[in-house]
């Protein structure tokens, strides 16, 4: 006879068979997760993928998912805090402005130094006759020689098509041919923008620059200037351009590339502003 | 050396910019970036007895030639233009565009150009080309094929034609 013990183990085995199959399986598992967890360079095998996969994506997202937020939240910042963000802006501001100064006052003091030692040139021999009967020091005559305006480049542009003519430039510089037809194509769009027939573009301001157009009937002179241009300076420029007008046509030179240009070297180089 | 002023006209993405930057950079970008108002670049052509310098402006594309602002276009010697080979649209209308580039800019060289030659099936040039017979050249910016031919032709057209 079995007894009622056996019966229950027996009923026990046939109940928790599976429950255990799958308790072993899960504990098996466990322990190989365990092991994993525990050696670094296995669980770095099987995350970095992942992970990277996943930083990759938040890169690529930052733009259109963070950055309308961030300036936001940046906007929001500044407007709260004006104060905070000026005082901490306000010492590198400075101290970025103070180096620039700094280093153009000695830019200015090597020139002027240059200019005194310079003692035998016709230049300064003038400069030390004015300040002479001028009573003012040589040293406040070169520099206000310094901030003089000055012609650096000449160009002759043939009128609608932006070919250049002829140039005179008191130094190197990037492709001219590019240079008159941009200078045309922007011409071109103000005036034809402004849609004020008769009307020319005459001047256009670029940082330390400015270039002044002067149209004729085929062509137009632009002459870039560097240094304090004044309305006074600006007549004599163009009663100088007319006078090169009329050279260029007495000479019959506006289609001759070498002639028109030694014409411009001659005339531009000689040519100062008088103040 | 004489220089002369190349404007390139057409439809909008017929390839204007990439084929001056084929033939002035000797570059071609798949990217497509559209042309606003004007870019101008040159390149130095050598013919047998002269060198000609081919100042290209090069436009922003427009269906109707006559959008383009006149001011851009005056003293051109010659005009380049660009069609698409793949969009029968960008030159169903070449004829009247002509008529109006002559009419408004003088009787300067029109060369007429088809684009994208590098898209049509193997072995279809020739047959295209009889069906396009209006089309001076077929050209493809993206291989260079026929580009540097399309340029130095406009320049013996400037040089020996005398216009």
């Amino acid at each position: 006879m079995v007894s009622q013990e056996e019966k229950l183990a027996l009923l026990k085995t046939l109940l928790l068979t599976d429950d255990r199959k799958l308790a072993e399986e899960l504990s098996e598992k466990l322990e190989v997760l365990e092991a994993t967890l525990r050696e670094r360079q296995k669980l770095s095998e099987k995350i970095s993928p992942i992970v990277q996969e996943e930083l990759e994506e938040f890169a690529q997202n930052i733009p259109e998912q963070l950055g309308p937020v961030i300036t936001k939240t940046l906007k929001i910042q500044i407007e709260e805090s004006k104060d905070e963000v000026v005082e901490a802006l306000y010492p590198i501001l400075g101290k970025m402005i103070k180096k620039y100064i700094s280093n153009e006052i000695k830019m200015l003091s090597e020139n002027i130094e240059k200019s005194t030692k310079d003692v035998f040139s016709l230049k300064s021999l003038k400069r030390k006759i004015k300040s002479i009967f001028s009573g003012v020091s040589e040293r406040e005559i070169i520099l206000s020689e310094s901030a003089q305006a000055q012609i650096e480049q000449v160009y002759v542009i043939e009128k609608g098509s932006g070919i250049l003519l002829g140039s005179y430039s008191i130094k190197e510089t990037v492709d001219q041919d590019m240079i008159s037809g941009m200078l045309t194509a922007i011409k071109a769009f103000v005036e034809d923008a402004f849609r004020e027939t008769g009307h020319d573009l005459q001047s256009i301001e670029y940082d330390l620059y400015e270039i002044h157009i002067h149209s004729f009937h085929k062509y137009y002179i632009a002459a870039a200037i560097s240094g304090t241009f004044t309305e006074t300076l600006e007549n004599q420029l163009e009663n100088f351009n007319l006078e090169m007008s009329k050279l260029i046509n007495d000479q019959k030179i506006l289609h001759d590339k070498t002639s028109l240009e030694q014409m411009l070297n001659n005339n531009f180089q000689n040519f100062s502003f008088s103040h | 050396m004489v220089a002369k002023k190349i404007v390139i006209v057409g439809s909008f993405g017929v390839g204007k910019t990439s084929l001056i930057r084929r033939f002035v950079e000797e570059e071609f970008s798949e990217e497509y970036k559209v042309t606003i108002g004007v870019h101008i670049l040159k390149k130095t052509v050598e013919l047998k007895d002269e060198t000609v310098n081919l100042i290209i402006w090069d436009t922003e594309g427009t269906d109707e030639v006559e959008n383009i602002r006149k001011a851009y276009l005056l003293g051109t010697h010659g005009f380049v233009y660009v069609c698409d080979l793949t969009r029968p649209k960008t030159y169903e209308h070449i004829e009247e565009h002509k008529i109006y580039l002559r009419k408004n800019f003088g009787n300067i060289p029109i060369i007429c150009v088809g684009n994208k030659s590098d898209l049509l099936p193997k072995g279809s040039i020739a047959e295209k080309k009889e069906e396009l017979f209006f089309l001076d050249i077929l050209v493809s910016a993206k291989e260079g094929n026929n580009v540097a031919r399309l340029f130095e032709k406009m320049a013996k057209i400037l040089i020996y034609k005398g216009t």
